[in-house]
């Protein structure tokens, strides 16, 4: 079977590498028959790598331990939904993840568009296949899924901590994220290499591009989550380099989702949007190699691979390819239009652009700052959690009250005094929400009040955005039904007021304490009292299962219980966190035993207590809702695009 | 006369902004850490992080006035052992002997007092080794 | 019985590759099958005309809602009324490519 499997990645490999020899012959020489030729090996190019994942997937849910993979991630006694987790557990699979979803995305989106978009898909079909060749050589020549041993009695297994639903769905989500960008990456590619600038692939990779967005950002926060509940520090988000690989494409994604509605109203920033679609591509493949290449240190990987290399020159031709295509074709990337004011809806969007980009660029250095110290000055220094915070407020808050400025504003050009008297209300509702917080003691933080009141601004904006829109066209129904792109951004936007108001409470207004305690001996945190009961070991199948048992008094009566488990096999410790979380006060009561000894009874913990930490969460949802309502497609819409592109019949 | 677009200007001083911005930030506060593994510790004193590989024995509590003692070795095994006194919270759950870590506090006079353990999550993406 | 599945798997990979030349084994007309200059002008006008009918809606919405007062708003839509009305008579007559303003 495993011979079935690495034959099917070999002839992936071969239909991917003529899918771009002969799509670029094809569209270079104008023959029709080659072009249909290498779109058909676009399409058994995902056929094959289909096999080879289907040829993993069953040895894993089987456990043939003949397969040195399924061998060391996975064991006898795993469940089978985290057996067929561990595919994406692993480098090699999770390469053959990417590569399925790549070719899927590939075959799908050239399909769709070949006759609406036939000059450009020439050009696509090559492009997806020089992608998709670079990982299936890799798949084929440096890190094979369907490597072979001698059957051991039974497998390595999987770490614990990722035996866990958040880490089942964390990674596909990413993926699809992700790859997901490869898609208008490759149609941009396309309508530079064929000449055909204009917003025909915009038009047909929307879509995509906010499917992959969304997935990203969720993904994400299914990590986060995971991370809060399962790896126990406390916090959701730690500026680690292998998280930052995720955020720093979803950021230059943003940029782009917005920036694209500007070429597609007004001809404008054209080179803006092919730069920032290159950028979120190379990112994600950037990210890719940081994770794997054990270059920066991470409490993700220490180990050093060989195959970050490969990802590194991949990383650097193709952005060589795309900086050199976007010089190539400036003359064709001149806006139709110019901007007329800085204060107008085309200049909030370039606001918005500088500031998401800024970010990015941020982090990235961020991230680099380790490997460039190392070269130039022989000495690897880090940035900091104060690094990152620091620059996610400064370009964070302005993004927060450009979220509540740029729908309001009008198109081409206004003027401060009528802006001022649009923004009347929600300027209104900003000041009196500030008095309230101040009064209620949220001036203790300044970066948490102007979180928040930014927080109010753009909640009242959109609120009145719907109220105003709604006494114009009579339903909100009918006003969200023709314009859901425009008013899945809101929610998208309510969902980004939301996580700002979670990380805001959560950070700036949290509160947490240390403590030692005996059997009977207790400690007070903002009104919650926990008393030790006392400490119990449990000896499970799986596990002994050491706790803390606390009775909580105050704000809320229970038991909690937290400590550590010490997993059989493979055999490795987590730590297990008690959490109870309160929807009617908006907080969490966290609480991390780190030291639990059950001779001596004697038990270190941490006490948190963390405000609105789950609007977090909830924002994730909201988030989904929004993206949903933006992708629901519609078919005027549809029937537009098809008059206008479908070709005139003699 | 033509009015002349305002975008230029608006990138122009964008960019400027935020690389000013940034400027006054590392001119101020600096932030980085050095992050150094056992050997290249000799000549550096003060705040910084050691990356390196546990080394037996492991001694004492984190907790107590003596902290939890333990050596750092290389990851690559070519160094010699650096002493780390830990004190604060308990160690992560993962840590042990053999496993990598980075120990975050100060370094002097041969000997690395620590605040802060990371242990890593085993890797996912070390490559599968076909067993014999 | 995997080298039987494999051959299967690139025997039929290849006829697929290969499928458009055994369809066509001596094509008419090879040329792929791109818009000419005739609906590359047609393209472009009905973008044209579609950004500005667009532009004339958003104008009218942002008037309804009071995003704009009735000065600006009498300022920007009668140029934009006359931009549509162009790119109609435009794609009426398919006259060469108007510029834009």
């Amino acid at each position: 079977m495993a011979d079935l499997g690495r034959a099917a990645l070999v002839l992936s490999l071969g239909l991917s590498v003529y899918a771009l020899v002969a799509g670029v012959t094809s569209a270079l020489t104008n023959r029709r028959r080659l072009a249909s030729s290498a779109r058909n090996a676009l399409y058994c190019s995902f056929a094959t790598t289909l096999i080879a994942a289907v040829v993993l997937a069953v040895a894993l849910v089987r456990h043939d331990f003949t397969f040195s993979y399924v061998a060391a991630h996975t064991n006898r006694t795993l469940p089978t939904a985290y057996a067929l987790s561990a595919f994406w557990g692993g480098q090699e699979g999770s390469l053959l993840l990417w590569l399925l979803v790549l070719t899927g995305y590939g075959a799908l989106s050239v399909a769709l568009n070949r006759k609406l978009l036939r000059d450009l898909t020439a050009w696509v079909v090559p492009v997806f296949g020089g992608i998709a060749s670079f990982f299936a050589f890799v798949l084929v020549a440096v890190a094979t899924p369907f490597g072979t041993q001698t059957a051991p009695l039974d497998g390595a297994g999987l770490t614990a901590s990722l035996q866990n639903p958040y880490m089942v769905a964390h990674p596909p989500m990413l993926y699809l994220g992700y790859v997901g960008l490869s898609v208008p990456f490759a149609f941009a590619a396309g309508a530079m290499l064929s000449g055909n600038t204009d917003e025909r692939w915009l038009v047909a990779t929307r879509r995509w591009t906010l499917a992959a967005w969304a997935f990203l950002g969720f993904g994400q926060l299914l990590g986060a989550h995971w991370a809060y509940v399962e790896v126990g520090w406390g916090g959701y988000y730690a500026w680690d380099p292998v998280e930052n690989a995720a955020l720093m494409p979803w950021l230059a994604a943003t940029a782009f989702l917005h920036s694209v509605m500007i070429q597609e109203r007004k001809g404008m920033l054209k080179v803006w949007n092919m730069v920032l679609v290159a950028l979120a591509f190379e990112l994600s493949v950037f990210g890719t190699f940081l994770t794997r290449s054990g270059v920066v240190n991470s409490i993700h990987s220490f180990a050093k691979s060989s195959i970050g290399s490969w990802f590194l020159v991949f990383v650097v031709i193709s952005s060589l390819f795309s900086l050199c295509l976007i010089m190539f074709r400036l003359p064709l990337l001149k806006a139709r239009t110019k901007l007329e004011s800085a204060l107008s809806r085309e200049a909030a969007f370039l606001y918005n652009n500088l500031l998401l980009v800024a970010l990015c660029l941020t982090v990235l250095w961020g991230v680099l700052f380790p490997i460039l110290t190392q070269l130039v000055k022989g000495e690897t220094r880090t940035m900091g959690r104060p690094y990152y915070d620091f620059f996610l407020r400064i370009f964070g808050l302005p993004l927060l009250l450009l979220m509540g400025i740029g729908p309001l504003i009008a198109w081409r050009k206004t003027s401060v005094r009528a802006l001022l008297r649009t923004l009347a209300w929600p300027i209104a509702v900003t000041v009196v929400c500030g008095l309230v917080l101040l009064a209620v003691g949220a001036g203790s933080s300044k970066p948490g009040i102007i979180a928040y009141t930014f927080s109010a601004f753009v909640l009242a904006s959109i609120v009145l955005e719907l109220v105003r829109g709604t006494r114009a066209t009579g339903s909100l129904f009918l006003l969200v039904s023709r314009n859901r792109r425009r008013y899945g951004g809101y929610v998208v936007h309510a969902a980004i007021v939301l996580l700002a108001i979670g990380i805001a409470g959560s950070s700036a207004y949290g509160r947490s304490k240390e403590v030692r305690l005996v059997p009977g001996q207790s400690t007070t945190l903002s009104g919650y009292t926990l008393t030790l009961r006392n400490v119990t070991v449990t000896p499970t199948p799986q596990a002994i299962e050491t706790r803390a048992i606390f009775s909580v008094r105050g704000r809320w009566n229970g038991t909690l219980s937290s400590g550590d488990n010490q997993y059989f096999f493979p055999p490795e410790p987590s730590r297990e966190v008690g959490i109870k979380t309160s929807w009617l006060r908006a907080e969490d009561l966290y609480v991390i035993a780190d030291d639990v000894n059950p001779k001596t009874k004697v038990v270190y913990a941490q006490v948190l207590v963390k405000p609105l930490i789950n609007l977090i969460w909830v924002a994730g949802f909201v988030f989904l809702l929004g993206a949903g309502v933006a992708l629901w497609p519609d078919a005027r819409e549809q029937r537009r695009l098809v008059t206008r592109l479908a070709p005139a019949r003699a | 006369m033509p009015t002349r677009s305002p975008a230029r200007l608006v990138v122009a001083l964008g960019v400027a902004a935020v690389l000013a911005v940034f400027l006054l930030y590392t001119a101020v506060a600096g932030n980085s850490t050095p992050t150094l593994t056992p050997s290249q510790l000799t000549g550096h004193a003060g705040k910084l992080a050691v990356v390196g590989v546990v080394v037996a024995p492991v001694r004492g509590d984190s907790h107590s006035a003596g902290g939890l003692r333990f050596g750092l070795k290389n990851i690559d095994g070519k160094s010699g052992i650096v002493p780390v006194v830990y004190h604060g919270d308990s160690p992560p759950p993962l840590f042990t002997v053999g496993r990598s870590v980075v120990v975050s506090g100060s370094y002097a006079h041969g000997r690395m007092t620590g605040n802060n353990i990371l242990t890593k999550c085993p890797s996912k993406y070390t490559a599968t080794a076909p067993k014999a | 019985m995997t080298i039987v599945l494999g051959t299967l798997l690139a025997a039929v990979a290849v006829l697929l590759v290969a499928l458009p030349f055994l369809r066509e084994p001596v094509a008419g007309d090879d040329r792929l099958d791109r818009p000419g200059e005739e609906e590359e002008r047609r393209l472009g006008l009905v973008e044209q005309r579609d950004q500005a009918l667009a532009a004339l809606k958003e104008l009218e919405f942002d008037h309804r809602t009071a995003k704009i007062g009735d000065d600006d708003y009498r300022e920007l839509v009668g140029p934009l009324r006359q931009a549509v009305a162009r790119a109609l008579r435009a794609i009426e007559g398919d006259q060469p490519r108007i510029p834009q303003e």
